[in-house]
């Protein structure tokens, strides 16, 4: 398959990655190496926080929206790198078990006004089975057509 | 634990959190997980890509400046965001010069400003501006960050 350019990408195009299953192992091994605070350790812990419970990291929350956005969106394009993230919004906790579902939006197709790529800005939208729960914005450097 | 409540973070206090030296097998095994581009993956192959050769995924930069952060911590007392636990995001994460493998970051957070919460009246929001720099000095990773921290309940002095 042809790898999609920057032209690819117009503002309004809606792309879903697919979803990805939260196991309680996986919270505990990426808080333990990135993130040790209890509510993200402990269940008990995690009841007496705003959390109401054990849950991911945050950071971890964007690491696996990078997964489903690497499998959804830049593995499939002529990608080129990222320059940042703009905004990140945690909303709800992610828990034990959830499956997690992610649409990148394209909110903003800036192309480069001297080189051959362009800035392409993604709201992904994050939701388990009953709501959103995160935001993280994504904005890969995408080739454009010769 | 004394002090720390939000009402006794300044702005402007600034704090190192330490540093890192990121090994090329980390590199790869956080970005086989999480992150599986060739320049994250796989050291041939990135060797031709733009970057020409191996460099962190930038969430990875990102979750070990939390690391330090937490490590931070535990050993600064009351003081900075000691008591900071839960957050509803950041801003303007910047990933501006390539971590490579054998490169060494050092983390530091300011807090810019403090914000009062109608929702949440025990709670205020500190918003910080946090970096990582390579052994030159050179910036290679910014982002404003957030968190809620609890105010001084009534009755505690210190």
């Amino acid at each position: 398959m042809d790898l999609q350019k920057f032209e690819d990408f117009p503002v309004g195009r809606v792309i879903d990655c697919g979803t990805y299953r939260v196991t309680k192992d996986e919270i505990l091994e990426f808080a333990r190496q990135f993130d040790p605070q209890p509510h993200h350790l402990d269940d008990e812990a995690g009841k007496k926080t705003m959390l109401g419970g054990l849950s991911a990291s945050g950071w971890h929350v964007c690491a696996i929206a990078m997964r489903l956005f690497a499998e959804g969106v830049v593995l499939n394009a002529d990608n080129k790198g990222g320059a940042g993230a703009r905004e990140a919004r945690w909303m709800k906790p992610v828990r034990p078990n959830d499956l997690l579902r992610m649409e990148a939006h394209v909110v903003e197709a800036k192309p480069s006004q001297s080189k051959p790529f362009g800035f392409v800005t993604f709201e992904c939208r994050i939701f388990n089975e009953r709501e959103q729960v995160a935001m993280v914005s994504m904005t890969p450097i995408i080739g454009r057509r010769a | 634990m004394s002090g720390g409540w939000f009402e006794d973070i300044e702005i402007g206090s600034h704090r190192v959190l330490g540093s890192h030296t990121f090994t090329q097998d980390e590199i790869i095994a956080f970005a086989k997980k999480y992150d599986p581009q060739v320049f994250h993956v796989d050291p041939e192959a990135a060797k031709h890509s733009m970057f020409g050769g191996i460099i962190a995924s930038g969430w990875h930069t990102a979750a070990m400046w939390m690391r330090l952060a937490i490590e931070s911590r535990k050993t600064s007392g009351g003081g900075g965001l000691a008591r900071a636990g839960v957050s509803p995001g950041f801003e303007d994460m910047r990933w501006l010069k390539p971590v490579r493998p054998g490169m060494t970051l050092t983390y530091s957070t300011e807090v810019i400003q403090k914000v009062e919460l109608k929702s949440r009246p025990e709670f205020g929001l500190v918003k910080s501006r946090n970096e990582g720099r390579d052994e030159d000095g050179e910036l290679c990773f910014s982002f404003i960050g957030k968190g809620f921290v609890p105010k001084r309940p009534k009755g505690e002095t210190s």
